[in-house]
């Protein structure tokens, strides 16, 4: 009986124990399988998402502008960001905009482990420019100043860029070299027969690099604290650069003969610029800020393909019994000649929150693209050297009765010129904003722009020395720059950020 | 027509009272989250201050100091609770969209402490060889004085400050993919306790159940376990600041709950809860 037991409780203590060693190996498996969920979960958390939209309805004021109330869509992005291991970064940032999907940001970033202090960047990324490198969903007005539009087209360059940033310090120092042509039209002429006009031509659509040369800049920038009150950070940059020359001819910035060159010699592009920002925390926070950048940029003319029009006539003289067949080539060439301009433009933006969901804010900024026109030079400024038609005779005779004379005439015109106008018109727009944060990701804005035009003066017809025509559902209309014509712009806008 | 007037009427008495709220006098709560460190100190503070003012509503949430910072940034809290120091793009966020640098207020001192399970021989690791631990270079106890087992690693998620100041001061690489993360000290501690190879480190509020283990800077360095006098005398290399943040400097309600943490009842609750004062 008590051998019984003892055997019957042998054998549950074998099968517990069996249990107990099937029960460890499922523990130790799913440890196993928690472990490498853990680990693939972990690589997800390298990768990091975010993007905006920002959706708006818009009233242009601009009487050229058609259709002037709609709807559209400014900013669709998404940023992916991965960061395989510590300290190297990969990110990608596409726009799509309805219709199409242009690629905005994408570069790698390595962080030297060692110092924590250089980072070495390459792809496609912000110029560094402080209203640049401020992203769009955090800018307090609608758009950029008009300066940094202008100088920065489309805000991105393809490049590589040392960023230098020593922990503990407020330091930063930007240096970068891009391709310089990035964002830029390069423009030429092309003829249109079926409209004899001859059209702007876009000769880079891709925007690929335009020529050899390349563009440097640096930015330096460094923060003090005010106590407790706020901080005030300061800096400079400065842009060297080239592009070259598409035209034979170059002027100063007045419009005069600077020099004779040859396509594809280097016109620099410099400028530098002071910045500023101020952050007080007074009455739940204001900030005034600003930049002031001045230099030369340039222009690189064309030289557009020749145009040859083919054209035949007769006529015959009976005095001297000869019929005359005249065959006559018309090549015609536009030209501009390049120009370095002098330019200065600045912004100062004042920010005030109004508790903890609202923010007012006004910016003035202003872009003068030709420091050395004055308002009534704009217009008429300008040089002209046109060469005078040149007709060439080459004629054959043959016959008696009457005498065939062929004539195969070749005439050359070539119009090369460049007059003052719009792109020499200084414009200063005051923009005032208020924003309300619904919550962390959701901001309502409501904008108000209004642009001002420099005011050129008016010849003897009474009309303004620069005009700009256009034409809406077939009524023409003229933009008449002697007065401040109406360019406001009302932007109602929806954005949300995640 | 009629029914395209309603809604343009709809959407304007909508678009004012959207503007209207916005005006709105906010209660007076105060919202406190961020470090999951600090959540029983801050709880504790606020539990004693409601008592002795009882028309104060305090709300303590943790999620980690990353989470409270965002918060911060987002209008989400009045008050960020963090064991680390806002970093640079942090501030950035902050002076963008409320044009202030941010009030950081010390308000006590922690030194992290490495828990070990109460079997476990190991008395004291340097700061190499808890690098070399959490880095996954070393793999066994054996390699640094203990018993031939297996080490096994607990630690924090990403968005706790816990994480990233233990990674920025200690391990100073990647963690190595094996250590298991837990929501809270408190649950690293459990872990550990439990865990005859287990290693965690957390804030010392949190060390009961487990063995703390010394710390060396150094081979030649003498090692300290976390105390009142190590940590505020520095000898003890694994200790921080704790902070609250602000996006503005305090007033009202606000400014006199920071004065009473940061006054004599305040830092003794500090001293009570495990942490080191301040003053």
């Amino acid at each position: 009986m008590f051998n019984a037991v003892k055997s019957n409780a042998q054998v549950m203590q074998d099968t517990l124990k069996d249990q107990v060693v099937t029960l460890r190996d499922r523990i130790a498996g799913i440890e196993e399988r928690v472990a490498t969920a853990e680990s693939d979960l972990s690589k997800l958390t390298r990768i990091k998402l975010s993007g905006y939209i920002q959706a708006q309805f818009q009233r242009f004021e601009n009487p050229s502008v058609y259709p002037n109330n709609t709807f559209s869509l400014r900013r669709v992005r998404i940023k992916f960001q991965y960061e395989p291991v510590n300290g190297v970064v990969f990110v990608l940032q596409p726009d799509f905009s309805p219709g199409s999907i242009t690629l905005k940001d994408a570069y790698a970033r390595m962080n030297e482990p060692w110092l924590k202090t250089f980072s070495l960047w390459a792809g496609q990324f912000n110029r560094p420019d402080y209203e640049v490198e401020y992203s769009s969903s955090s800018r307090e007005v609608p758009e950029r100043s008009a300066v940094i539009r202008a100088l920065y087209p489309g805000e991105r360059a393809i490049g590589a860029k040392l960023e230098i940033a020593p922990p503990a310090t407020t330091l930063k120092v930007q240096l970068a070299v891009f391709n310089g042509n990035d964002g830029m039209t390069i423009n030429s002429k092309v003829y249109d027969a079926s409209t004899q006009k001859w059209n702007n031509l876009n000769i880079n659509p891709t925007n690929k690099d335009f020529d050899n040369y390349k563009d440097v800049m640096a930015r330096i920038t460094y923060g003090f604290k005010l106590g407790n009150w706020g901080g005030l950070n300061i800096g400079v940059n400065g842009y060297y650069g080239f592009l070259k020359s598409n035209s034979t001819d170059l002027l100063n910035s007045d419009y005069t003969y600077n020099k004779t060159l040859k396509i594809g010699d280097a016109l620099k592009r410099n400028w530098i610029g002071a910045e500023a920002q101020v952050y007080i925390d007074l009455w739940g926070g204001l900030t005034l800020k600003g930049e002031y950048i001045f230099g030369k940029n340039d222009y690189p003319g064309y030289v557009s393909d020749p145009y040859n029009v083919f054209s035949n006539s007769s006529a015959f003289n009976s005095e001297s019994d000869t019929l005359t067949l005249t065959n006559l080539k018309t090549t015609t060439t536009q030209q501009s000649p390049g120009i370095i301009r002098n330019f200065m433009g600045y912004y100062i933006y004042f920010i005030k929150n109004i508790g903890k969901r609202n923010q007012f804010a006004v910016r003035w900024d202003y872009y003068d693209p030709n420091t050395k026109l004055s308002a009534d030079q704009i217009g008429v400024t300008g040089w002209d050297a046109k060469v005078p038609d040149v007709i060439n005779n080459e004629r054959q005779y043959a016959g008696t009765d009457p005498v065939i004379c062929t004539n195969n005439q070749t005439r050359t015109i070539v119009n090369n010129s460049l007059k003052s106008g719009i792109p020499d018109i200084a414009y200063g727009t005051i923009t005032l904003a208020w924003s309300y944060f619904f919550d962390g990701n959701i901001k309502f804005m409501l904008a108000y722009e209004i642009p001002i035009n420099e005011k050129v003066t008016q010849n003897d017809k009474g009309v303004g020395n620069v005009t700009s025509k256009y034409t809406i559902n077939g009524e023409p209309g003229v933009l008449d720059y002697s007065t401040v014509f109406p360019q406001n712009i009302l932007t109602l806008r929806m954005q949300v950020k995640f | 027509m009629k029914k395209f007037k309603k809604i343009t009427r709809v959407t304007i008495i909508s678009l004012i009272t959207l503007t209207g709220l916005a005006f709105m006098p906010a209660p007076k709560k105060i919202t406190v989250k961020g470090s999951d460190t600090m959540v029983i100190l801050a709880q504790r503070w606020a539990e004693v201050y409601m008592k002795s003012h009882p028309e104060s509503v305090i709300q303590v949430t943790g999620g980690g100091s990353g989470v409270g910072i965002s918060a911060l940034i987002n209008g989400a809290t009045d008050i960020c609770n963090a064991s680390r120091p806002m970093k640079q793009s942090e501030m950035d966020k902050l002076k963008d969209r409320y044009a202030s640098l941010g009030v950081e207020v010390p308000c006590a001192k922690d030194g992290i402490t490495i828990f070990l399970n109460e079997s476990n021989p190991v008395k004291e690791l340097s700061l190499k060889q808890l690098s070399g631990i959490f880095s996954g270079k070393i793999l066994n106890w054996k390699e640094v004085g203990g018993t031939d087992a297996e080490i096994r690693l607990y630690g924090r998620e990403n968005s706790s400050g816990t994480y990233v100041f233990f990674k920025e001061n200690v391990v100073k690489t990647d963690y190595a993919a094996s250590c298991q993360t837990l929501p809270g000290t408190a649950a690293v501690v459990n872990a550990v306790s439990k865990d005859k190879s287990g290693i965690g480190y957390g804030g010392a509020a949190y060390a009961s159940g487990v063995k703390h283990c010394a710390v060396k800077k150094d081979d030649k360095s003498s090692a300290y376990l976390a105390t009142t006098e190590t940590v505020r005398s520095g000898q003890y290399p694994i200790s921080r600041y704790l902070y609250m943040y602000l996006r503005n400097r305090p007033t009202g309600e606000i400014k006199a709950y920071i004065d009473w943490i940061l006054g004599q009842e305040g830092q003794k609750l500090v001293t009570e809860i495990g942490y080191f004062p301040v003053k």
